[in-house]
């Protein structure tokens, strides 16, 4: 016993020294070395030298003349990876690819084909009709109560906006708490559904959005309004629209623009979902550099071309490209975007 | 597509297989003790050498051991605040999660109920991570040694510090450095610094900050001693973990090779090969099914979130408070949404590995007792994910280092006293009579695994402790926590990342509500499924050594046939079935049945 414990002393003392000290030493040391890019995190640097990012870690991209990686849940925040969990079966997941996919979507054929959706979207929601009966918003807000509450978490001004409501109507509220003795002092997120259910009756065809004003003095104001077009119309209610309109000819977007990766932080999209995003980024930057677009679409096409690659040479993957490589190189060749 | 999607798992399987049978040679030369080593090493082999134990000395010895690599992990995640290469001054890990993670990695199940890259310190990593990698894989490969030298009789089964010595120092270690050196050619990085900053491209630039660290030495043992516990929170679906296809290639096949090895290293030291080749292809049978199940149903099909169900359905529920006895649910028609799924379902999959890569690298990771994962199970498709769960259930398609050949031992006992008492002989193994004694040890193993996974879930299931703690709706959130349970359980260390268990760090101001009850039960889950399983089969293996061999007569079962294939196959799919297929129809096949998506 005594024994066992002076060689189990013993043991962990030489397992700790060879392998977290020796081992780990020698590495770095081969690391440093050897490989030293990719030992300290594959560091690319711009054209002024200082370091733009890791070659293996996405960036966010937003501007047009950007091609744009795949949707993080992690935000691309390089210090905590994450997936977004979200099973098959969560409407969340549905609602996330839906409200990305509202106002980007579009005909595939038909009188419409390469018309985008997103027109016909608002239109019908003006209608303010789904599945034949009245009253989307309020419909939205009955099947889908925990995205309403998240409407209203969403933002201070959103919760604002329903408090300005409740004094209002105080009568409305009375009754809430009525039915609801456990929330004698309900907060706006606990009154999200039936805010949602009387802004329908009062505002048909209308959902509250966020609408800039500039006044007369030139000074810019944002406020909560009913509004009956944008991208909110557009993004929220293009899974009802769809819904209503099953049978509509669209055209499908690659998956992997909609999905998100499994850390978050994948820096790959496919060839294919680049390709999509080429007739926007050729059209920002001929813009731009004021040249003519064919040329620079076909120029930027060859470099997709050049720098995709597959896993194992194709045999176990489609064609990728890495986007902060290519949209790096983009800034090289045509400086910064305007 | 077929190429794409067949030619990874297959080359795989393949190439594991061919590397396995010359390098278990190797394997058993190292264990029979017939190295010759330079003189600073056996000097390091004499100082540990406290002379020949018999089994309950080399099992207290171990349980000894692994009581001090607890300890020590304890001390080590506790000190974090003051240890060196912690330049953002991380603080310790909430208590209730350094008595989970001390035994999570202690058990080698590396269940992390908390995030790398967020809460633990360079410093952290090295000495606790890196060390209970090695010496907590090495344990359960030295059981399986104490067990074979028991099986020939032997009345003194080894020193386990020998042991020990020779499975860290002259194979894990060598092997991780080689590896290691791929892994970084491949682009892991090495530096003990922890961030590397830079503004991104884009104007106006955020700063991002992207933590980086000894990730080249910890990816290769975490593999190779089917560890799994990730550097950073999403493990090896992180680019800096897993950075290509080829290092997606090689950390599967790292996590597959010792597993593989060790059922032919069984087979040579006993000098019945035949027999081992037999459990090996039982096995790679089982692994070969758990594979194509997770391809077929993930990468062949897509994502049922975004496809649409053109058929209203109605259906009349029975229920009480309803008028006239019936209530009437109508699930409605789902339209499809404009989604090319020809690559099969992406979500929490990457890119840069191929297209069956994730779903191969899901059924491998629990067949093998690894848990390290390259994307996120939560997100598979629902029956595909039943494929991750049946490999933890049975728990011995190859196994953890060492205990998962110690669990098919159990089925094969078990499957051999079920065969002998339908013929009405006396069953024998290795030419030794299985006696009363011998079984119930074996079922004393093989039970303790569906109790620690079914009662702690049931238990959860009934409270605010689980049902707090799903993050998903309806079936998949119980899908959660019984994968939680069989991840503890098989000591796997995978999981379904939605579910809240994860505390952080000890000072932060919004815990999952529930983290301190998941990190108890998931922890003593752990202690109890990895210890029993390995102590009890020791026994039984000197109680069935100790007896007389008896020659091969007619009436024998011949152990390394057909027929013993089958009839193993025949009752781990049985027992297992038997155990788990309620659960899995609960969990996972009510969600596939919809409706999908499931409620708002």
């Amino acid at each position: 016993m005594k024994k066992s414990i002076s060689k189990s002393l013993l043991l962990l003392l030489f397992g700790v020294l060879i392998t977290c000290v020796v081992y780990p030493l020698a590495l770095w040391a081969v690391g440093q070395a050897v490989f030293p890019f990719q030992a300290n995190g594959s560091i690319v640097k711009g054209q002024d030298g200082t370091p733009v990012g890791s070659l293996l870690i996405a960036q966010p991209f937003t501007k047009d003349e950007y091609f744009q990686p795949r949707p993080s849940a992690a935000a691309y925040n390089g210090s905590a990876s994450s997936s977004s969990a979200l099973a098959a079966s969560n409407y969340a997941l549905r609602n996330r690819v839906a409200t990305t996919l509202g106002p980007i979507v579009k005909y595939n054929s038909g009188a419409k084909a390469g018309q985008p959706v997103a027109p016909d979207v608002e239109s019908w929601f003006q209608q303010d009709r789904f599945q034949g009966a009245p009253s989307i918003v309020l419909q939205w807000a009955d099947a889908h109560n925990s995205l309403a509450q998240a409407w209203v978490a969403a933002d201070s001004t959103h919760a604002g906006y329903v408090n300005d409501w409740t004094k209002s109507h105080a009568s409305v509220v009375a009754q809430f708490v009525k039915a609801n003795p456990g929330t004698p002092q309900p907060q706006p997120s606990d009154l999200a559904v039936v805010f949602f259910e009387t802004f329908s009756k009062e505002n048909p065809g209308k959902f509250p959005s966020a609408v800039t004003h500039t006044d007369s003095a030139g000074k810019s104001m944002t406020a909560i309004e009913p509004v009956g077009a944008g991208t909110d119309i557009q993004s929220t209610f293009f899974d009802m629209w769809r819904t209503d309109h099953a049978d509509a000819p669209l055209q499908d977007l690659p998956g992997d623009m909609l999905t998100t990766s499994g850390s978050g932080l994948d820096p790959h999209i496919t060839l294919q979902n680049a390709e999509y995003q080429l007739d926007r980024v050729a059209a920002k930057w001929a813009a731009d550099t004021k040249r003519d677009a064919p040329g620079i679409r076909a120029e930027i096409e060859k470099l997709l071309q050049d720098k995709s690659f597959a896993p194992f040479n194709g045999l176990a993957g489609e064609k990728l490209i890495n986007v902060l490589e290519v949209n790096l190189e983009l800034r090289n060749r045509y400086g910064a975007p305007s | 597509m077929f190429l794409n999607t067949w030619f990874l798992p297959f080359a795989l399987l393949a190439v594991t297989t061919l590397i396995a049978f010359p390098l278990s040679r190797y394997l058993a030369w190292i264990m029979e003790g017939k190295y010759r080593v330079p003189r600073f090493l056996s000097w390091f082999e004499k100082k540990l050498d406290s002379g020949p134990q018999n089994w309950k000395q080399y099992t207290a010895a171990l349980l000894i051991f692994c009581t001090l690599l607890f300890a020590f992990g304890f001390l080590v995640l506790v000190l974090q605040p003051w240890m060196p290469l912690n330049p953002d001054g991380k603080w310790m890990l909430a208590p209730s999660t350094i008595f989970h993670s001390a035994i999570s990695f202690m058990t080698n199940t590396n269940l992390q109920h908390y995030s790398g890259d967020q809460h633990l310190s360079n410093f952290s990593q090295i000495f606790f991570i890196l060390s209970n990698m090695f010496l907590s894989a090495a344990v359960g490969f030295c059981a399986l040694t104490a067990i074979i030298r028991a099986f020939r009789g032997e009345k003194f089964v080894g020193n386990f510090f020998v042991d020990m010595w020779r499975v860290v120092v002259y194979m894990f270690v060598p092997a991780s450095f080689l590896i290691g050196i791929i892994f970084l050619q491949q682009g892991v990085p090495m530096t003990f610094e922890s961030f590397a900053h830079v503004s991104t491209l884009e104007s106006p630039a955020t700063q991002q900050t992207i933590v980086v660290g000894p990730v080249a030495a910890v990816e290769p043992i975490k593999m190779l001693g089917t560890n799994g516990g990730g550097f950073f929170g999403m493990n090896s679906a992180h680019p800096f973990e897993n950075p290509t296809a080829l290092s997606n290639f090689f950390n599967t096949m790292a996590m597959m090779l010792f597993p593989f090895m060790l059922v032919l290293m069984y087979g040579r030291m006993l000098g019945r090969l035949r027999h081992a080749v037999v459990v090996f292809i039982v096995m790679i049978l089982l692994m070969a099914g758990t594979i194509v199940w997770s391809i077929y149903f993930d990468t062949l099909k897509p994502n049922p979130g975004f496809t649409g169900d053109p058929v209203a359905r109605t259906y009349d529920v029975p229920s009480a408070s309803a008028p006239g006895g019936k209530r009437t649910v109508t699930v409605p028609a789902v339209a499809g949404l404009p989604v090319d799924q020809h690559l099969g379902n992406l979500e929490g999959k990457e890119m840069r590995f191929g297209t069956s890569a994730g779903a191969t690298y899901a059924a491998v990771t629990v067949d093998v007792t690894c848990g390290a994962v390259n994307s996120e199970h939560d997100s598979l498709n629902p029956i595909a994910a039943i494929s991750p769960m049946v490999g933890m259930w049975l728990n011995c398609v190859f196994g953890g280092k060492g205990v998962g050949m110690i669990n098919m031992l159990l089925y094969v006992i078990i499957g051999i006293f079920v065969a002998g008492m339908m013929v009405g002989r006396t069953p024998e193994y290795l030419g030794r009579k299985i006696g009363a004694r011998e079984v119930k040890l074996a079922l004393l193993a093989l039970l303790i695994h569906p109790i620690m996974i079914l009662g702690p879930t049931g238990l959860f299931a009934a409270t605010d402790w689980g049902m707090k703690a799903v993050s998903n709706p309806g079936p998949h959130g119980f899908s959660q926590m019984v994968y939680q349970f069989s991840s503890a359980s098989a000591n796997n260390g995978s999981a379904f990342d939605g579910l809240g268990v994860t505390y952080g760090l000890a000072n932060n101001p919004s815990p999952a509500p529930e983290a301190i009850p998941w990190d108890i039960a998931a922890g003593l889950v752990m202690l109890f499924s990895r210890f029993l399983p390995i102590v009890a089969p020791i026994a039984m293996a000197a109680y069935l050594g100790a007896k007389k061999s008896a020659p091969f007569g007619l009436g024998t079962l011949r152990d390394d046939g057909a027929t013993f294939g089958l009839l193993l196959l025949g009752t781990i799919l049985i027992i297992g079935a038997l155990l788990f297929l309620p659960i899995a129809a609960l969990g996972p096949l009510a969600e596939h049945l919809g409706p999908i998506p499931f409620g708002g």
